[in-house]
């Protein structure tokens, strides 16, 4: 890094997070309060506390920076409250309702509840509107398109006030042309309106994914550009010399008119850093297997990170709206420091997933809430301390802890405090080990093959025990954890994704032409948007994938491939490479059965310079950081366990702690369990291994 | 009384919950694994498939999240499987069935059974049941309308090994294989089914290698335990009595006339016996082994139950049923034929468990759903030169009933499926067989009226795309719509009822009986799906949410007026004479009143 700074802001739900790297290596991290209303107003605020702290004022700090990055949960909650703008469809007649028919299906879980609504629609059915044209699946044109019927769409668009229009017709892909001409005919007479185009955002097979992908980048673009917009203007006064880089879903970096076009890229941005920081966490290890696991207040994120590359989710339902282009897999549960222990129609202690968020809290937060939640069973099994979190800036309140889980479940349960603070730890814990299950066994992958590193706030108490469930025996975690998302970001390279779709069998040489030459295509597109971003030559990188299915499957997986000429000598390569991952996934592969390929896609990336690493001096010894003593709980009998107090701040490199222990850091606290050793390393994470020292 | 099982070990309760959480997991494995490698349209696109675990015994220790229709069937098969290879279980072995006869549904649907050892001994059961394309017979996917006997419908397996202590037997499998079309699709269903066993296999050893098989067991026992008790809790809320419920099985084109089935549920302290009766079965292929009429029964009770998962045997423990004697339209025997029966006569048979069980409580109602009519098409692909042969689970995507607190969901049935399926993408459909969907949409005024509406059932256009294409048409549905609940009802019913409309030869005609047929390119078969049961009399819908169905061509100008009393003098403005409206909506209680 050669400017004096780089700057991450990561908006959360609770806390908008800003990480400041500077030429020195060290990294800062400061908190604000969010402020949905006005999302740039927590900007505001978080740079005045910078400033203070720094004695440097926003606009010397600002045109130092390098980079100035983005994370934001606009279009995340503009979704979330069916916020987005008035949106028109335009599509081919007779499909106007595969967005309500959602194939068909209700979601699993709610079979049998009278009560579970249907999806609110973004695009109500009078704005759906069919217009004649047909392509079929050859390709062929079978029914022109009828620009009367595009004008009448655009008159009644203009009449209800419509600001954003999709168009999304069937197979698009095979032949754009009518999706085209149609965005000319609605530019003309809306030129006031954002456009979409499915074929552009997603040009892959599946016309319902794709016009849903469609739909929802419509709906958000608005919302998307007022803020960028602002954002953008903002760190222009303060004399940004570059333009405010936005993090997107897919992991990587856009600049703001990126995010306008592709806005359904943002909406989970959040998690989305996770993996290139625990990457960059575990790099002084060797460590290259990685599942990243970020505990909030309310939610857990889990992501996974094989051999350097990110599990990838692709057509999938994100708060109920199909989306089809590239995210990081991002699993999420409702199993934060907010959870909430009930007991279930059955009689059985449940976890979550409703939450006392931050407001009431957990019922030890004082703040009125009366229901046992995960704070307050950490802190009955003296995990917490009772003085407070963040030093003391947020005291924690035992008795009602204790009150609360003994009133909702120990008595019910006729169960000791202890004992059902242990199950909430347990099961909460179940339900994380289930989730991290659904990134690693369901693709293929075993656990125990991978390091586990945390991030996030609450992510710290639970890790060890998380880690000793799953049989993984090594886990990293930063100082910086709460923070990590955050940091993640300004370690990030820009990224775009680039689709094709090519539904063929692998069995020609006109086939493998084909591929090769759609891969040249769209990485040509690809290298030309980065050039326009300022990367070119040695500071760019291709990544290609092939999503490949035996013939008659309709499901594909996705195989990873080098960038190599396509053609009959290098094919085996790739087919060897499916049948492997087929395998891996399902337990079986079909050696002699016919393969094909559906769609391809590239991923550009524009490389952008890391920052210096932290170096922390050499510590004296742990014994000299143990500030205090604990009872605290570590098995289910509830029996309580006389438990040394570190202070993390008075802990140096080298230094390590043989559980049971507590290491207290100023935004989060972390629980060695016994059998299990946390050892300081240089670069400022622990790194807690089973066994001792 | 609870039937507690009998504990050697003390249950922890966090185990407990950790395990279910394991059962869970794994079951849902298993399914993703199924969706994500077969072949079939009917598997990959429409999840017509199902798994389930089960313990030794064998009791269903943990029921999938996925159609219903396959899941009560489960439980009676499976035993017979098992009886019938009693003490000749092997490690590493695989059975398959399919056969009604021996405790199957309909015998499209395929089962493989996988049985699980541990230390040498049986310890579980993981299975696999799934809609093939084909499994033999005079008519392409099994459905033949013309079938007076079994015999006539596809082949029959028996519970059969195709695995024996680990080794694929090759002549059995090819003696299978043989006598299915799309051969190839079948075998990769096969590979498909035995690797989702396998998936389950594998998580379930390693839940007993982690928490041990006497803790594993006694917390498996405990969770059959507290659903059986949760299930008795439900039922003891139910005053005393007898509950009666009567549904009409409507003549899809067999000649002999409707038919009445009833169910009488019996309620008394915390068990439900539920007796049901249905007249002689007929040469058709309408009829239900008791299997198969297990799950409608099942499903007419969950509509009431409305429990949230996950669910195992003893939900069922309490509850008794009796099908009545052997040789009837819901407790069939050999030759009867039967592979519409997972829709027809299933959904009657849940209407009237349902309709029985709105007397007991008529305040935990839902009304009925559509029901299923649908397609399936065969003929040559000339793109690939290879034969296809499908049913188009896309041509059965009715309306789902509306509930005391809601409309009903559009799309989401039939009533057996329960928004189980889906109905695959359009354009997936159209790469993998040769045809063109010129319309998938909702259907207006289809929905039933109501307070709550029903969902709008969906119309599927198709067309052939270069050569000659077969159509099969099954189900009912076509003249009595969906049945509402709490006072519900429609003027108008023709829009309400599912049927086909052909055009073939430039000549078009509705068709509401099962019938073969050949199309060619130019012609084309619309598949029309019922909406679902409306909640309550229509006379109380809000006029706004009437005059927003409207507005979203979901109901007529015609139908506001008639089904709902909504006069609206402008549909351009959709302007309403309110005073026209109060008054004939008055006049129209009041009739319903009497």
């Amino acid at each position: 890094m050669k400017s004096e700074y780089r700057l991450g802001i990561d908006a959360g739900g609770t806390f908008t997070d800003f990480v400041l790297a500077d030429k020195s290596g060290q990294v800062r991290l400061f908190k604000a309060l969010s402020t949905p209303q006005d999302p740039t107003l927590a900007i505001r605020n978080g740079l005045a506390l910078i400033s203070e702290e720094l004695g440097v004022p926003a606009t010397e700090i600002i045109p130092g920076c390098d980079l100035c990055i983005n994370g934001t949960t606009v279009g995340l909650n503009a979704l979330i409250q069916h916020k987005g703008a008035k949106t028109g469809l335009i599509c081919t007649a007779g499909h106007e309702d595969s967005l309500e028919i959602r194939l068909g299906h209700k979601e699993d879980g709610y079979r049998y509840d009278p009560e579970y609504p249907p999806a609110t629609m973004l695009v109500p059915r009078y704005l759906r509107r069919g217009v004649s044209e047909r392509v079929l699946s050859t390709g062929e044109v079978r029914t022109p398109l009828n620009e009367a019927d595009v004008r009448a769409a655009c008159e009644l668009f203009l009449a209800e006030g419509v600001e954003t229009v999709a168009i999304s017709f069937v197979w698009s892909v095979l032949h754009p042309e009518h999706e085209r001409r149609a965005g000319e005919i609605v530019r003309e007479m809306m030129p006031g309106a954002i456009l979409t185009l499915g074929s552009e955002l997603y040009p892959q097979v599946r016309e319902y994914t794709r016009t849903s992908t469609a739909v929802v980048n419509a709906y958000l673009a608005p919302i998307m550009k007022r803020y960028v917009d602002a954002v953008d203007a903002w760190f222009r006064s303060l004399g940004a010399k570059h333009p405010v880089r936005y993090y997107q879903s897919n992991g990587g970096l856009a600049i703001g008119q990126a995010m306008t076009d592709r806005s359904v890229y943002a909406i989970n941005s959040g998690p989305a850093s996770a993996p290139a920081a625990g990457q960059y966490v575990c790099e002084p290890f060797g460590k290259k297997d990685v599942i990243t696991v970020d505990m909030g207040g309310t939610s857990f994120d889990i992501t996974l990170t094989k051999d350097g590359s990110t599990n990838i989710s692709k057509n999938i339902d994100f708060l109920r709206y199909r989306i089809g282009v590239p995210m990081i897999q991002v699993e999420t549960l409702g199993a934060g420091g907010g959870s909430i222990g009930w007991i279930d129609e059955m009689g059985l202690m449940q976890m979550g997933p409703q939450s006392a968020g931050s407001d009431p809290g957990p019922a030890c937060y004082g703040q009125g809430g009366t229901l046992p939640t995960v704070s307050d069973a950490n802190l009955t099994l003296g995990y917490l301390n009772p003085e407070g979190l963040v030093g003391g800036r947020l005291p924690l309140d035992a008795g009602k802890a204790r009150g609360a889980i003994e009133k909702a479940l120990a008595e019910p349960l006729g169960m000791s405090v202890e004992r059902a603070a242990y199950g909430m730890f347990t099961i909460v814990n179940a339900n994380m080990v289930n989730g991290i299950r659904r990134v690693t066994v369901e693709r293929g992958y075993d656990p125990r093959d991978f390091v586990l590193v945390g991030a996030g706030g609450a992510t710290a108490a639970h890790i060890t025990a998380l880690a000793d469930a799953m049989g993984i025996d090594t886990i990293v975690l930063p100082k910086l954890a709460s923070g990590l998302c955050a940091f993640g970001q300004i370690i990030s390279d820009v990224k775009y994704n680039y689709m094709a779709t090519a539904p063929l069998r692998l069995e020609s040489d006109a086939a493998y032409a084909r591929i090769d030459e759609l891969f040249g295509q769209i990485e040509a597109q690809g290298l030309e948007h980065l050039k326009a971003d300022g990367f070119g030559g040695a500071n760019t990188r291709v990544k290609r994938s092939l999503d490949m299915r035996y013939v008659g499957q309709v499901h594909e997986c996705t195989v990873e491939i080098d960038t190599f000429k396509v053609d009959a000598s290098s094919i085996g390569r790739i087919i060897e490479a499916f049948h492997k991952r087929h395998e891996q996934l399902y337990t079986y592969s079909e050696p002699h059965s016919v393969v094909e390929v559906v769609n391809l896609e590239s991923t550009v990336y524009g490389l952008v310079d890391k920052p210096g690493r932290t170096v922390l001096p050499p510590g004296k010894g742990a014994a000299s950081a143990i500030k205090a003593h604990r009872d605290a709980v570590f098995s289910a009998d509830g029996a309580r366990v006389k438990t040394p107090i570190y202070d993390g701040g008075r802990l140096g490199a080298g230094d390590s702690v043989a559980g049971p222990a507590v290491i207290e850091e100023v935004t989060t606290t972390i629980v060695v369990e016994p059998g299990w050793t946390a050892k300081l390393d240089a670069s400022g994470s622990y790194l807690i291994t089973r066994g001792a020292a | 009384m609870t039937k507690t099982t009998a504990r050697k070990v003390e249950v922890d309760p966090i185990t407990l919950s950790v395990v279910r959480g394991i059962l869970e997991t794994t079951q849902r494995e298993m399914t993703l694994s199924l969706e994500k490698t077969a072949r079939s349209s009917v598997f990959n696109l429409a999840h017509d498939y199902s798994t389930a675990l089960f313990n030794h015994r064998p009791e269903m220790i943990l029921q999938g999240q996925d159609i219903p229709i396959h899941l009560g069937s489960l439980i009676p098969a499976m035993k017979v499987v098992a009886k019938y290879f009693d003490g000749e279980i092997h490690e590493g072995d695989l059975i398959i069935h399919n056969d009604p006869a021996w405790g199957g549904s309909h015998a499209i649907d395929t089962c493989f059974y996988r049985p699980v050892f541990w230390q040498g001994r049986l310890k579980y059961w993981t299975v696999c049941k799934g809609h093939l394309t084909d499994v033999g017979g005079p008519v392409p996917a099994g459905y033949n309308p013309n079938a007076k006997e079994i015999y006539a419908e596809c082949l029959r397996i028996p519970p059969v090994k195709v695995w024996d202590r680990g080794q694929p037997r090759k002549d059995v499998l090819n003696l299978l294989l043989t006598n299915m079309r799309a051969r190839r699709d079948q075998e990769g269903d096969f590979n498909a089914l035995i690797g989702a066993c396998q998936v389950g296999e594998r998580a379930l050893l390693a839940m007993l290698e982690k928490y041990g098989e006497e803790q594993v067991d006694a917390c498996i026992d405990m969770l059959l335990d507290m659903a059986e008790k949760q299930m008795r809790g439900l039922i003891a809320a139910v005053p005393d009595g007898s509950y009666e419920g009567m549904a009409i099985l409507e003549d899809a084109g067999h000649g002999f006339g409707d038919f009445e089935i009833r169910a009488k549920v019996t309620i008394k302290g915390d068990s439900c016996h539920i007796a049901i009766s249905s007249p002689p079965q007929i040469p058709y292929f309408i009829n239900s082994y008791e299997g198969n009429s297990h799950s409608g029964v099942y499903l007419g009770l969950m509509m009431f139950a409305q429990l949230p998962p996950p669910y195992n045997e003893g939900l069922y423990r309490c509850v008794t049923v009796d099908f009545g004697p052997k040789g009837t339209i819901c407790n069939a025997q050999e030759p009867a034929p039967h592979m519409n029966c997972t829709t027809t006569p299933m959904e009657t048979l849940t209407d009237a468990v349902r309709l029985a069980f709105e007397k007991a409580v008529p305040s935990k109602v839902s009304a009925s759903w559509g029901h299923a009519n649908g397609l399936n098409i065969a003929g040559w692909d000339k793109r690939h030169d290879e034969e296809y042969v499908t049913m188009v689970l896309a041509t059965i995507i009715s309306g789902a009933g509306a509930t005391p607190s809601q409309d009903g969901w559009h799309a989401c049935g039939p009533e057996c499926c329960f928004g189980a399926l889906t109905s695959g993408d359009v354009e997936l459909l159209e790469y993998s067989y040769p045809i063109i969907i010129h319309r998938y949409s909702l259907m207006e005024d289809s929905g039933g009226a109501g307070k709550f509406r029903g969902g709008s059932g969906t119309a599927w256009e198709v067309e052939p795309l270069n050569d000659d294409m077969t159509f099969i048409t099954f189900g009912e549905g076509r003249r009595i719509p969906a049945v509402g609940a709490a006072g519900a009802a429609s003027t108008i019913t023709d829009t309400k009822v599912g049927r086909l409309e052909l055009v073939k030869g430039g000549q078009s005609r509705t068709i509401r009986e099962n019938v073969i047929e050949v199309i060619k390119p130019g012609d084309r078969i619309t598949n029309m799906n019922p909406g679902g049961g409306g909640y309550g009399n229509p006379m109380e819908r809000a006029v706004e949410s009437v005059l927003s169905d409207v507005k979203n061509g979901l109901v007529s100008v015609r139908g506001a007026r008639e089904d709902y009393g909504v006069i609206i003098t402008d549909p351009a403005t959709l302007a309403v004479d309110r005073d026209a409206t109060e008054s004939l909506r008055a006049k129209r209680r009041a009739v319903a009143a009497k």
